[in-house]
């Protein structure tokens, strides 16, 4: 039982670090744009169907598909970033909404035109198993957790000390007053999008070896569990996201594990809904801002 | 008499009258001369205008985006499903039901939910529908989860001595020309009531709403209802047109046509929402070509709605229907 319970919480952790990478870049967007980006999810299946492209189509080993995969999404979120979502700043939210939901068809049904619509095998990454603490991990899994990791203590330090992360920090805070003092709001808001995005096709490289299966609609349920996560957390704070989402991995696993594999998809949008009514304002913060 | 009563009297009249009588005639006889397809879709157009027109209560007259209304059309399809298949019940107790159960479901989901800001409460009602996804599929005993509920019985109707079953898609064009036309009705009543102008006070300035005086929360929560009612109904006519109900009806792809067909149409219209369920609708399963290409036509018009028509149709009907009106002679 012990054992069954170690291993839910492994798991867990990788999915919550997965999760996590995804969820900090939603919640960045919404701190500097006050839009939810209903097509974060996409990025992540960008990024994974670049990866499976290169491997498949292109045949380079999967090192070389991180770094073009990650660089395609980027490439796209500046396209994306520079024509719509610069356009938010100051724009009721019904604007974002409607503007990322229908970004988010527009991407999702590209993919399934372009490469059909049939569920696709990932054939890479490093998916040995490795002994840690007794368990049998796959070497992806613990690269995941080491990568959001990285990818947080980065962002802490970035946000914290590097000007571009002040600058972030204060069109978080009121842009009025950030272009009175002359920052280029629209450059910050085209790179925090552009950071997250990335982040988001990130995951999905790291991913997709774990999922194995690739395929066009995998955005719109990452979508759904990013959403829940990033508003528990606190919309527009990172460390709660990051911890937001652990639990979140955490309790799909042992709801996985203990009461029913078809309930963990739920888990996300049934807590929310509970955390919504009970308790607005997010789990880490005294008053509801959103 | 004076000189302004003389001025109302001498008023030639425009197009407006014969382009009405016009448009009524053409609906009330067109299974006579359109194709049987183009019938199919005008009747799926109608089913959903009812939610449509709900969704246009909550975000055209109230100010509130929100997108439980798949999960609305969903209850009350299921609902009605569910009635008729156990207990045979004739359809207007079935469409009745499916709305009450609907609105009934809606009132202890909106009383949290509306406590919320504008997004969070997006959020809430997002998460109606993954919920409402997630019970149509694991309650077996009640739904067959993903096998859904196929063979629901056609609407069929029983006064007295006369009982008959809607079957042919010209017969259903008609019950839903007249479920679509009392729904038209009861909004139009609701929107030009007092009731209806508190509405709009509320969307154009809450605050100053409730300083006024009126019960904002209140009414709030009275639309929430009201347009899941709406949207129930619409689920209950979609059901016995299709006659089978599967956890699909929660897909997004209702919601987001909904969506549409309120803000491409002409949000806070009422010609606006019928002009616009019969184009996105209507056209879109006149081209039932490859469904991906309809969901990238949809993006893109989600995108145009946003950034060149935040009004949607409604400008445009507005103009043809001064156009058409009379002039003083």
């Amino acid at each position: 039982m012990l054992n069954l319970l170690g291993e839910q919480l492994l798991n867990g952790i990788v999915t919550g670090s997965v999760y996590a990478i995804v969820a900090v870049g939603m919640t960045m967007t919404f701190g500097v744009l006050r839009v939810i980006n209903f097509a974060h999810g996409e990025y992540f299946m960008v990024g994974t169907f670049a990866s499976w492209f290169v491997i498949e189509k292109i045949d380079l080993g999967y090192p070389q598909s991180v770094v073009f995969a990650v660089a395609l999404t980027a490439l796209l979120a500046i396209v994306v970033g520079y024509f719509l979502m610069r356009k938010m700043v100051g724009a009721p939210f019904e604007n974002g909404v409607l503007a990322t939901l229908g970004v988010s068809l527009i991407l999702q049904n590209l993919a399934v035109a372009l490469f059909g619509g049939s569920y696709k095998f990932f054939n890479g990454g490093y998916i040995e198993p490795v002994e840690l603490f007794g368990y049998g991990l796959a070497q992806q899994r613990i690269l995941i957790v080491i990568v959001c990791v990285l990818v947080f203590i980065g962002l802490d330090l970035m946000v914290t000390y590097s000007r571009m992360g002040k600058s972030m920090r204060a069109v978080s805070q009121n842009i009025e007053c950030c272009e009175i003092v002359g920052i280029d709001v629209q450059s910050v808001v085209l790179w925090t999008f552009v950071i997250g995005a990335s982040l988001a096709g990130l995951s999905g490289v790291l991913t997709a070896p774990v999922n194995v299966s690739v395929y066009g609609g995998m955005g719109e349920l990452i979508t759904f569990k990013t959403l829940p996560i990033i508003i528990m957390g606190g919309l527009g704070n990172v460390r709660g996201t990051f911890i937001a989402a652990m639990i979140l991995g955490i309790a799909e696993s042992f709801v996985a594990g203990f009461i029913g594999l078809q309930f963990r998809d739920s888990v996300g949008f049934v807590t929310l809904s509970l955390m919504l009514m009970w308790r607005p304002h997010g789990l880490f913060s005294l008053q509801s801002r959103f | 008499m004076s000189q302004l009563q003389e001025t109302q009297q001498t008023w030639r009249s425009g197009f407006r009258l014969p382009a009405i009588i016009l448009m009524a005639a053409f609906v009330l006889f067109a299974p006579a001369f359109v194709g049987s397809y183009s019938l199919h879709a005008v009747v799926i157009a109608m089913i959903f205008l009812l939610p449509a027109l709900g969704l246009n209560l909550l975000v055209g007259y109230t100010g509130l985006l929100s997108l439980a209304q798949g999960a609305f059309f969903g209850v009350g399809a299921y609902a009605s499903a569910l009635l008729s298949i156990h207990f045979n019940t004739p359809f207007y107790i079935n469409v009745v039901s499916a709305g009450l159960i609907s609105g009934a479901l809606a009132l202890p989901l909106g009383i949290p939910a509306l406590r919320l800001r504008a997004t969070s409460f997006v959020m809430c009602t997002l998460g109606f529908i993954v919920i409402g996804q997630a019970i149509s599929k694991n309650w077996i005993s009640l739904t067959r989860g993903d096998m859904g509920l196929s063979s629901v019985p056609k609407p069929y109707f029983a006064l007295g001595p006369w009982s008959f079953s809607v079957v042919s898609t010209a017969a259903y064009y008609y019950l839903a020309l007249a479920v679509a036309s009392l729904a038209i009705l009861a909004f139009y009543l609701i929107v030009r009531s007092p009731a209806g102008r508190n509405m709009i006070a509320i969307r154009e300035n809450e605050t100053l709403a409730e300083a006024v005086g009126i019960p904002t929360w209140t009414y709030k929560l009275i639309v929430f209802v009201l347009s899941a009612v709406f949207a129930g109904v619409g689920g209950s006519l979609y059901v016995h047109y299709l006659t089978v109900v599967s956890p699909l009806t929660f897909q997004m792809y209702y919601t987001t046509t909904i969506l549409i067909i309120v803000l491409g149409g002409g949000v806070g219209t009422i010609s606006g929402v019928v002009f616009g369920s019969i184009l996105f609708v209507a056209l879109s399963e006149v081209l039932r070509v490859a469904p991906e290409i309809r969901m990238i036509a949809y993006g893109i018009c989600l995108l145009l709605i946003v950034f060149k028509f935040p009004k949607g149709f409604a400008p445009v009907i507005d103009k043809v229907w001064l156009a058409l009106g009379g002039q003083r002679a």
